[in-house]
């Protein structure tokens, strides 16, 4: 009986290692690419952080970087959201700037396609700050 | 990329070895004749009833309820936080992400946490309730330790070492559309997935195996119907009738 049992636990690994290697075996580019999201591009040199890390940890330094700011008052800081919309806002085929949360835009392309919700932009304004909007 | 059709290569295989497995499991069920009529009573007495008491039994564990209410506690709030959680990770396998796979993420992360503390519950059950520390196998441990480890690593990458989850995302349609695509290179993601896919190749061979197996319990799922009707096995038909008449002399 055990040896029936380990028998058939062999037979199965044995086939499905080779399915496994079956699959290796198919090229890959044979087959339409994958969907991914279209960021628009940026203005400006470099951003504040790698893009590797910005990736992984952008909105652990905006979320520091607001305790900073709202709890002791700092305003001189790296990671402001502000400064993410100054370069990554389009602008329209008028010149005017696109909300960043605006579907297909910088911020929503990505959180559309990892389906996370993005709250900044409920009290936040999601376009750059204008001459016209600016107190004096 | 060399990473990620390693990796794809590793999920292939797993995924061959769950279905087949499993399904060679559930057909071997299926196949095992039941000769006695042994529903736990009160039973129900329609197939009405059967579907509703198997309904309770996988929806709530009512069984496991009026038995231990430490042990349902926790396995309860593993299992379902386990299954919002699964469900969560349809984000990472739809494009566009179903509505109702949206409408469920900001509860994920509460359910992580859910089956983190019902793991924890369930080996704190095994390691210092005396019966049964004393009834539990290496196996029991194992597999909690698995879970656990799948569970924490998890967590841990939500809320303290991230991942690129869109170039994850990207690898994961690449994997259902036979496309691979490169894997982001962190050390938790890779120990997560490496212990999903030894979680699919063992599960077959495991204890695991009873969450197809519940629906093929006798005891749950027969009617308590012995006097109306004689129920006899299907390979007990075919024995000679004079087989009866003899016993009864």
């Amino acid at each position: 009986m055990r040896r029936t049992a380990g028998k058939r636990l062999a037979r199965g690994w044995i086939a499905g290692l080779l399915l496994g290697a079956a699959t290796l075996c198919i090229p890959g580019v044979l087959f339409s690419d994958v969907a991914k999201p279209q960021i628009p591009s940026a203005r400006g040199e470099q951003c504040v952080e790698p893009v590797e890390i910005m990736r992984r940890d952008h909105f652990d330094f905006m979320k520091h970087d607001r305790d900073t700011t709202v709890h002791e008052g700092v305003r001189s800081i790296k990671h402001s959201l502000a400064g993410c919309i100054d370069c990554h806002a389009s602008r329209d085929t008028g010149g005017q700037f696109i909300s960043i949360n605006a579907e297909g835009q910088f911020c929503q392309t990505c959180h559309t396609y990892a389906a996370v919700k993005i709250d900044c932009f409920t009290c936040h304004a999601a376009v750059p700050a204008t001459k016209v909007s600016q107190s004096p | 990329m060399l990473l990620g059709a390693i990796f794809a290569g590793l999920f292939y295989f797993a995924t061959v070895v769950f279905l087949v497995g499993v399904g060679a499991r559930i057909a071997r069920y299926a196949r095992i004749p039941a000769p006695l009529v042994i529903p736990t009573t009160p039973a129900p007495t329609t197939h009405a009833g059967v579907c509703a008491r198997m309904f309770r039994e996988v929806v709530f564990f009512e069984s496991l309820f009026k038995g231990s209410k430490w042990s349902w506690l926790f396995g309860w709030l593993f299992h379902f936080g386990m299954l919002i959680v699964i469900a969560q990770h349809l984000r990472y396998f739809t494009q566009p992400v179903w509505s109702w796979v949206m409408l469920i993420q900001w509860i994920g992360s509460y359910a992580s946490f859910a089956m983190f503390v019902g793991l924890g519950g369930l080996w704190a059950r095994r390691v210092l309730v005396d019966r049964i520390r004393y009834i539990s196998a290496p196996s029991d441990h194992l597999m909690l330790a698995l879970l656990l480890a799948i569970t924490g690593s998890g967590l841990l990458m939500k809320h303290v070492a991230h991942t690129d989850i869109v170039l994850l995302k990207a690898f994961a349609l690449g994997l259902i559309t036979l496309s691979w695509q490169p894997l982001p290179n962190d050390l938790v993601l890779l120990a997560h997935l490496s212990l999903v896919i030894i979680l699919m190749l063992i599960f077959p061979f495991s204890k695991l195996l009873h969450a197809p197996g519940v629906f093929f319990s006798p005891t749950r799922n027969m009617r308590d119907n012995p006097r109306e009707h004689r129920h006899v096995a299907s390979w007990a038909k075919d024995l000679p009738k004079s087989a009866d008449s003899a016993d009864g002399a």
